[in-house]
């Protein structure tokens, strides 16, 4: 207890004084420059002459500057990510495979639907190129003709017009030439002249009060009479209920010949219907609900998706589809498939081998990087029945802002609520309206692109396609009996080795990428390079740090409060007492006001002819070392007086 | 304790006054003048003021030293065995600092870099697509000579398989005739069989350099790859002859190729559009859309419609029909030899793009080139640094250098003309030569051609299907005929004359692979300051520390020196005269002192006589 005691006296007796007791910002600041642990303070106090001083002091501060860059430079780039790639080598979920026909309609059914704007294309196309038709055809539609007259040319009319006057159009149906005097969108003066020939074919769309026209042309006729067609096709199938559009398109068991997974059979029952507008029936391998995913054991062709389709070329729409042959799409169970956007294509009479290699990624959101974890955050409402993906926004956002400013939705995707499919019997002009939304939101006026964000996790199916004849030509002669019997419920025709593809779907490896973001930096990582920074450059520490707020701040405000307080009284007193300052000059009154100094602390005799506090006072761990340096110098001297 | 103190407050200026209030109270308590002493002092401050003695310096540094142990090391010396292991534990800690400091330097200097995959999703250019029609025709000077060259062939064809392949088309007319330049067929380059004893029939053909010691052959067993690479020989030959074979040839079948195209549903432009000849993939056309930016999707990307007609003019050279396509970046060449793909007629090809961006650090990094401008081969090509142009212009310069002439399918220096036989007979074996080293890394060009900072790779995806359909045939290509030629659409058959592409960008998301400095500066910094921390607790200001300490002993040292020369001057001259001016009174020290200081500067620092004893007695 005794030696406690006397250690406590101690130090309370080599205590220097506190800060807010020195008198004076400045004695405060000596105070602190000797006492603090932070280097280069105390050499600016102790040093002599003031070209050491202020040298000093500018080092004291470069560091200091030096200690804030580096650290904002570590701050600045803290929020980095480091990659790392994993591959795994596991039993891989096989995704969602979907399959559609090109084609999306048997022709023989939908044929009644379409009869007026096959003769009216065929009319066309004879003006335009002097294409023949078979005569039991022609003599039909002149007689339709007569009866109730081209509908569809007079809604929009082709125009076939020449390159060097571009204000002169001729008008298919009437053949005559009249002055055309709307804006021509694709400028067809500056298009490449692919072909000799001089004459562009095109079509003009116009706005409600027809006072707005736009001029669409092409310097090919194929696409210009492809994208004629399309326009009036949908305008047309939009008309349809969606049950019957099913019913005409594909049935399962027509369009999948036969099925193979994993070496066992499969067959219709294993697929889920998905209609898609463009595209008719679609099938979608692997996405039964309520049912687990199926999933690979082992990679190579043998193990993986074999179907031969049904491709029937002899429904195809000829105006519809330039190409025959199959879509095929690998994605997720919960992603929607853009078949039209993303699909392969896989040919009739051939073998397509699709090879797959799975690369998983996921990135980290904010505030890393921009991306959306469940597209909750973003102000688009998904209108499709799948999870959040950016092509899923930047669609959505299009078919919604296409309700807002037409009144009616576009037919190539989903409905939002409370909307219908534009048709030109409840919007006569809306094609003109499509068609200006679509070219503005081609030139991003419409923010989508703004809003819309990346989804920060995804999977994707990097595929190789690689192609083989077949059935060859030694197969094809028992293939085909074989599969056309097989086929002897569904139809009744001999199948055709052009309506036949073969389709394998497997996993290359069973190799999983996956790319993973993870913070580059921890704020542990970020302390300890502050750290590094304050100890290289001053020696200091976070004790250093709360030192300073101390001293700078709380220290400093106390002191010059007191000095205000005390100046304040001065004043007041001044201000009461005005003839006789009687108490003012009671020097006992003015240090009971004050807090004790360091020579009235250590009740040391006031040093004769300065005032109170005239010395800092000495740090209280110097006076052990003073003394062993008192001691090593005389030993030192020692030798040199002897 | 007393001692020094005394020693110093004898000559008692502001110098001590420091140390004295630094020291401690108990210097206070003995000594009652310094607070007026260091007051009066500080206004009188000097310029620069110097330590009196070696001892003060030394005092002065221990009582203000920040180095951890140091202190220990150097101010404590109660015994000897305390010193001797301080001294111990200090080297035994800048050893460590330092071997860990040269661990850290040696990690830094090789630049270690971390290759870092990030997706990102900002919208890219699309990139340009070179297509080809693989039908390289007979430049109109050069008719007679191919003529020459056909019937040659025909011979050697003859001569080793007997078969006589009928006679050529393109029968020359008389009305072709154009003043020919002089011809030279090398006869003696012939095809010919090349059996080794023991080993396969090979069939090839034979070079031989000038003088026909060192001869070279190249030799296949396919008799149809040696059949086309001996008649491109021959060809080149015959084409090298001709001033202007790249400029005329194009023209005439200008046009006739892109039946249509579209991009992101629009006519494409006829300003996006390039073309060129190339001598063996015939004509070419790069669509280069530099303003559009990238989406998603088939209707997106650019369609077009191409002639894949098999009109061979040069049926020993071209045997494949159908059309060559190629997707590369913006500005560069494209190498259709070494890349691209071939799209078959008949069908519709859809060819989706994937893009991988690769972002190199650059020096010190790694060894990587910006642009042409860095690298010391002069590129031939006016397009933007590409490794591979970069490697054909190397290649055509040493060509150039050592056999004296261009190869044909690159483009030339200034100054030099392409190999012919005619001019320079043995140019096949030199070349051959050249090339195989080239193959073989033996040529200096890999290492002169850095890869370039910035690269793109598309990767492609690709599905067919049938186009046009058995149902739409007839009128799509009525409707192909009526623009392009009348032959096209009146013969249903010719189906397989056309072929439809479309590339899209399959995502839109790529991948960016880029280089990211292990170490960055602030880095390095952190990690010196946590290990100079830990095992020497010192800083950057600690070392300028020990850097005035040094700077200050070493003024010493040179003021000493000055004064024992003075004094030795002095002392002769007191001997002579008879006057004892060594030693000065203590008490006029301090005025002494302060009128020199006044002076401020290194005049103030000449005469430091108060402390001379101790000095010497340290010296």
């Amino acid at each position: 207890m005794a030696p406690g005691e006397k250690i406590k006296a101690k130090i309370k007796k080599n205590l220097p004084v506190r800060g807010p007791q020195a008198p004076t910002i400045k004695e405060l600041m000596r105070w602190y420059c000797l006492n603090t642990n932070t280097h280069g303070c105390r050499r600016i106090v102790v040093s002599r002459g003031r070209l050491r001083r202020l040298l000093w002091i500018l080092f004291t501060l470069t560091a200091v500057a030096l200690i804030f860059w580096q650290c904002a430079l570590l701050v600045a780039s803290f929020y980095t990510v480091s990659v790392s790639i994993k591959v795994h080598f596991q039993k891989l979920d096989f995704p969602a495979v979907t399959i559609c026909n090109i084609n999306p309609y048997k022709y023989s059914v939908v044929r009644d639907l379409l009869a007026d704007l096959e003769q009216e294309t065929r009319v066309a196309l004879k003006t335009l190129y002097g294409f023949p038709e078979n005569t039991s055809r022609r003599r039909r539609e002149a007689e339709s003709w007569n009866s109730d007259g081209p509908k569809f040319l007079r809604l929009v009319p082709l125009m076939a017009f020449s390159q060097d006057e571009t204000g002169e159009v001729r008008d298919f149906l009437t053949g005559r030439k009249r002055k055309f005097s709307g804006r021509i969108v694709h400028k067809a003066s500056d298009a490449m002249h692919v072909h000799g020939s001089k004459e562009v074919v095109g079509f003009r769309l116009c706005s409600n009060d027809t006072s707005h026209c736009a001029l669409y042309n092409f310097s090919s006729g194929i696409n210009a009479i492809q994208e004629w067609y399309k326009l009036h096709y949908m305008n047309i199938m939009a008309q349809v209920p969606l049950e019957k559009k099913i019913n005409m398109s594909y049935s399962a068991e027509e369009l999948l010949v036969t099925c193979l997974f994993d070496g066992v059979s499969c067959d219709a029952r294993n697929f889920t219907l998905f209609h898609h507008p463009m595209y008719g029936n679609c099938y979608t391998f692997n996405n039964r609900e309520n049912e687990t995913i199926l999933s690979t054991s082992m990679g190579g062709s043998e193990y993986g998706l074999q179907v031969i389709l049904n491709l029937n070329e002899e429904e195809y729409n000829p105006f519809l589809v330039s190409s025959s042959g199959a879509k095929v799409i690998v994605h997720r169970q919960d992603e929607y498939p853009f078949i039209e956007d993303v699909g392969t294509e896989i040919e009739p009479a051939m073998a397509t081998s699709i090879g797959m290699h799975l690369t998983e990624s996921f990135k980290l959101s904010e505030p890393y990087s921009q991306c959306t974890e469940d597209g909750s955050d973003v102000p688009i409402s998904n209108i499709y029945n799948a999870s959040y993906s950016l092509q899923i926004c930047l669609h959505s956002c299009f078919q919604t802002k296409m309700v807002e400013k037409c009144g009616c939705a576009q037919y190539s995707q989903p409905l939002p609520p409370a909307a219908n499919y534009c048709n030109y019997q409840q919007h006569p002009n809306w094609m003109y309206c499509y068609y200006e939304l679509h070219q503005a939101f081609v030139r991003e006026e419409l923010g989508c692109q703004a809003v819309c964000r990346e989804a920060c996790s995804f999977k994707e199916w990097t595929l190789t396609t690689s192609l083989a004849q077949w059935p060859s030509v030694v197969s094809e002669k028992w293939l085909l009996p074989v599969l056309t019997w097989d086929q002897g419920q569904q139809i009744k025709k001999k199948l055709n080795k052009t309506d036949l593809a073969k389709l394998l779907i497997f996993y290359k490896d069973l190799n999983q990428r996956s790319i993973m973001e993870s913070p580059a930096n921890s704020i542990e990582m970020l302390l300890s390079n502050f750290g590094g920074q304050l100890g290289l450059w001053m020696s200091c520490s976070v004790v250093c740090v709360i030192e300073i707020i101390e001293v700078f701040f709380i220290d400093s405000f106390s002191i010059i409060a007191r000095h205000q307080w005390q100046k304040a009284k001065e004043w007041w007193a001044r201000r009461h007492a005005p003839p006789g300052p009687q108490g003012q000059d009671n020097p006992g009154l003015d240090i009971d006001d004050d807090l004790p100094t360091f020579t009235s602390a250590l009740r040391l005799p006031p040093a004769p002819g300065t005032q109170v506090p005239g010395t800092p006072p000495p740090r209280y761990n110097t006076l052990r070392l003073e003394r062993a340096f008192s001691d090593q110098l005389s030993d030192t001297q020692i030798p040199a007086e002897s | 304790m007393e001692t020094p103190a005394e020693g110093d407050s004898g000559s008692q200026g502001g110098a001590t006054a420091c140390t004295a209030t630094a020291g401690g109270s108990l210097t206070v308590h003995e000594d009652q003048r310094p607070p007026p002493a260091l007051q009066e002092d500080r206004q009188r401050e000097g310029l620069v003021e110097l330590h009196t003695s070696f001892r003060e310096l030394l005092t002065f540094f221990c009582t203000n030293a920040t180095i951890h142990g140091a202190i220990r090391l150097v101010c404590s010396s109660q015994s000897r065995v305390r010193t001797a292991s301080w001294g111990l534990l200090v080297a035994g800690a800048l050893g460590v600092l330092y071997w860990q400091f040269g661990l850290l330097f040696a990690e830094y200097w090789r630049y270690p870099v971390v290759a870092t995959v990030s997706v990102h999703s900002e919208p890219k250019l699309f990139p340009a697509v070179t297509l080809c029609d693989m039908n390289p025709h007979r430049p109109r000077s050069a008719r007679h000579h191919l003529q020459v060259l056909d019937e040659f062939a025909q011979e050697n064809i003859q001569s080793l398989y007997k078969f006589n392949f009928s006679k050529n088309r393109d029968v020359l007319s008389a009305a072709d005739q154009l003043p020919q330049p002089a011809f030279y067929l090398d006869r003696g380059v012939r095809l010919q069989r090349l059996s080794r004893p023991g080993g396969q029939n090979k069939v090839g053909f034979r070079l031989c350099n000038s003088t026909g010691g060192d001869c070279l052959c190249r030799a296949s067993t396919s008799a149809v790859t040696a059949a086309r690479e001996w008649y491109c020989f021959h060809y080149v030959n015959v084409l090298a002859l001709m001033p202007t074979a790249h400029e005329d040839s194009h023209r005439s079948d200008r046009g006739h190729f892109v039946l249509s195209c579209q991009f992101d549903g629009q006519d494409c432009q006829a300003r996006h559009f390039r073309t060129f000849h190339h001598p063996t993939y015939g004509s070419c056309y790069t669509f280069d859309g530099v303003s559009a930016a990238q989406h998603q999707g088939v209707t997106r990307g650019i369609s077009l419609v191409l002639r894949a007609e098999q009109r061979h003019h040069l049926p020993l050279l071209s045997t494949e029909a159908g059309a060559r396509v190629m997707i590369h970046g913006h500005d560069h060449t494209p190498f259709l030899e070494h890349q691209g793909f071939s799209i078959r007629p008949g069908t519709e090809t859809t060819i989706g793009i994937r893009e991988d961006e690769v972002r190199r650090l650059g020096n010190p990094y790694s060894h990587c080139s910006e642009g042409a401008d860095g690298v010391d081969v002069p590129l031939l090509y006016n397009a933007s640094y590409t490794l591979q142009a970069c490697l054909v212009s190397c290649f055509q310069q040493l060509m150039v250098e050592t056999c004296s002439c261009g190869y044909f399918f690159y483009p030339l220096p200034s100054g030099a003309e392409y190999c012919s036989s005619a001019r320079h007979p043995a140019w096949g074996h030199c070349f051959y030569r050249l090339s195989r080293d080239l193959g073989t890394h033996r040529l200096p060009c890999s290492s002169r051609c850095p890869r370039p900072c910035r690269e793109s790779s598309y990767k492609l995806s690709a599905g067919t299907s049938r186009w046009p359909s058995s149902k739409s045939a007839d009128w799509i290509l009525a409707a192909l005929g009526k623009h392009g030629h009348r032959s096209l659409g009146q013969t249903p058959g010719l189906r397989s004359s056309v072929a439809k592409v479309n590339i899209f960008y399959q995502e839109l998301n790529y991948r960016r692979v880029d280089e990211t400095p292990v170490y960055s500066v602030p880095q390095l910094l952190s990690a010196m300051g946590s290990l100079w921390s830990l095992w020497f607790g010192s800083s950057v200001l600690s070392v300028l520390e020990l850097l005035e300490l040094l700077l200050d002993a070493l003024a010493l040292v040179v003021l000493r020196g000055c004064r024992w020369l003075h004094t030795a001057q002095g002392s002769q001259l007191g001997a002579a005269t008879g006057a004892t001016p060594t030693i000065p009174g203590t008490e006029q020290l301090p005025t002494d002192r302060r009128n020199i200081n006044h002076l401020g500067g290194p005049a103030g620092l000449v005469p430091r006589n108060p402390s001379r004893s101790s000095g010497q007695s340290l010296c």
